[in-house]
């Protein structure tokens, strides 16, 4: 009797921890989160983490003459992040991924610019593959089809990179590499016991920490499961732009449509219904959350960075941060770019980037209010159908890819 | 192992897509039948190698874990 428990619970641990989650699961339980973020405060977003994190550090050192900085754990999105940090890390300690990986230098400097790259395109195109993408679609924002363009520029453009950099200089990303801590075998148990310790005092910690505050308790706890989520199901915005140009499959694609499905339905559900909201003036601004004034070249141009960097680094915004929690070295080197170029760009290069561009380069537009709720609705509907018959004809026929 | 291994790929500490840019570069130097043996740290290639395999039509001969290290190996088809 017991023995069978034993094994019931161990297959129960194997289901989520023995092997990644298929990528479809990953994105649709990551977009079902997103629409509690957004009932609960905000939606998901991933640069803004890395802002907190970078202006909380200039503070600290004195750099770049910034005050009153909220600090990280009071940053909802500073806290957010952190956590889906902590969050992948765990995960991948009990699915017994974790080790620390360092590799050649030419990654590590590969990982920065990339890093450096995504800051500086998130700040001037407003918004990352999560926020401005993911959420943004989701929000039903013009901006946001025009950035997910731009990304679809920048990756073919590093790819197209990373390819004659292989061809001209293979030895950039060649050299000595290291992996510490990985879990050998039966002695590498520690991993799972630890991941679960850590998890534990997380969730008990943070539910301590905002007892009083039920949003950043539930924005804590998101974090957490976010990440374990993204680290478990190797979710990766990045290869879902990239993998049509490279080897053509189209499960990282498919699995970003699933997300993308199930956070346009919800997010317009709360839109439309104006959820939480009892004056036309909230509802209003309820319906325009997360539509960005980018539409169209501020997003293109920001976008297509955005794209080169996180091609570069192997990780967007926030695919950096569950590979960083998984131990990638590359990652926490992309992360340092990320952190220490945002603050820069959103206080001397933003500023002058969007004094230069003309009005019509930089409106917010909202998709609802031009065709409806359902036009709306059907544009996407169309991009997604149109999306998913280009990558299947794809991968059946090679055409755009590059391998 | 009931086959010779005829080039190795070091990917150790390389993360995505490095490993399997390197491996499409490395195997266009082999011939049909040789074997490639591709050293690898990151988690993620344990379900990227297999699948870019049988999307390229190789063989992907098996895989090996010892102490963080993946190893496969990869007949080319």
């Amino acid at each position: 009797m017991e023995n069978n428990e034993k094994s019931a619970l161990r297959q129960l641990w194997d289901t989520f921890f023995s092997k990644a989650w298929p990528l479809w699961v990953g994105g649709i339980l990551l977009a079902f989160l997103n629409v509690l973020l957004f009932l609960i405060r905000s939606p998901w977003g991933g640069s803004g983490t890395y802002m907190s994190w970078g202006e909380n550090l200039y503070q600290k050192i004195g750099l770049l003459g910034l005050h009153d900085i909220t600090p990280v754990i009071l940053h909802p999105y500073g806290l957010l992040g952190t956590l889906t940090l902590l969050g992948a890390f765990a995960g991948a300690l009990m699915g017994r991924d974790f080790a620390v990986r360092i590799p050649p230098v030419g990654e590590m400097v590969k990982g920065f610019i990339g890093g450096a790259l995504m800051a500086l395109g998130a700040t001037l195109g407003i918004g990352c593959t999560i926020g401005g993408f993911l959420s943004g679609w989701a929000a039903l924002s013009g901006g946001a089809i025009v950035l997910a363009v731009g990304f679809l520029i920048g990756t073919f453009i590093a790819l197209k990179y990373l390819f004659w950099e292989m061809e001209k200089f293979p030895n950039f990303s060649m050299g000595k590499s290291f992996t510490w801590f990985s879990a050998k075998g039966s002695s590498g148990v520690w991993q799972p016991i630890l991941g679960v310790i850590l998890t534990l005092v997380i969730l008990i910690g943070f539910s301590l920490r905002f007892s009083a505050d039920n949003v950043f308790a539930m924005f804590a706890i998101t974090g957490l499961i976010i990440g374990i989520i993204l680290q478990r199901s190797r979710f990766c915005i990045v290869r879902a732009f990239r993998e049509p140009f490279m080897t053509g499959e189209s499960e990282a694609p498919v699995a970003v449509m699933a997300a993308l499905a199930v956070g346009i339905l919800g997010f317009t559900v709360i839109k439309y219904m104006g959820v939480g909201t009892s004056t036309p003036g909230a509802a209003r601004a309820l319906a325009m959350t997360w539509v960005y004034p980018n539409f169209w070249l501020k997003a293109l141009l920001g976008g297509t960075i955005f794209g080169m960097g996180m091609t570069i680094a192997g990780g967007c915004a926030v695919g950096t941060i569950w590979r960083a929690g998984e131990g990638h070295v590359k990652l926490w080197c992309s992360a340092l770019g990320f952190l220490l170029i945002a603050p820069i760009s959103k206080k001397f290069i933003v500023p002058a980037f969007s004094n230069m561009m003309p009005e019509w380069a930089k409106q917010k537009l909202f998709l609802p209010d031009h065709l409806g709720y359902w036009g709306a609705l059907l544009l996407f509907f169309v991009l997604l159908v149109g999306w998913y018959a280009f990558v299947k004809w794809n991968e059946k026929t090679g055409k755009f890819s590059a391998i | 192992m009931d086959f010779n291994v005829d080039k190795t790929v070091d990917c150790k500490g390389l993360s995505c897509p490095m490993p399997i840019l390197r491996l499409t570069k490395e195997m266009k130097s082999l011939d049909s039948g040789q074997v490639l043996e591709l050293l690898g740290t990151d988690p993620g290639s344990k379900s990227d190698i297999p699948g870019w395999c049988e999307k390229t039509g190789n063989e992907c001969l098996g895989q090996e874990e010892d102490g963080g290290v993946f190893k496969f190996y990869i007949r080319k088809a």
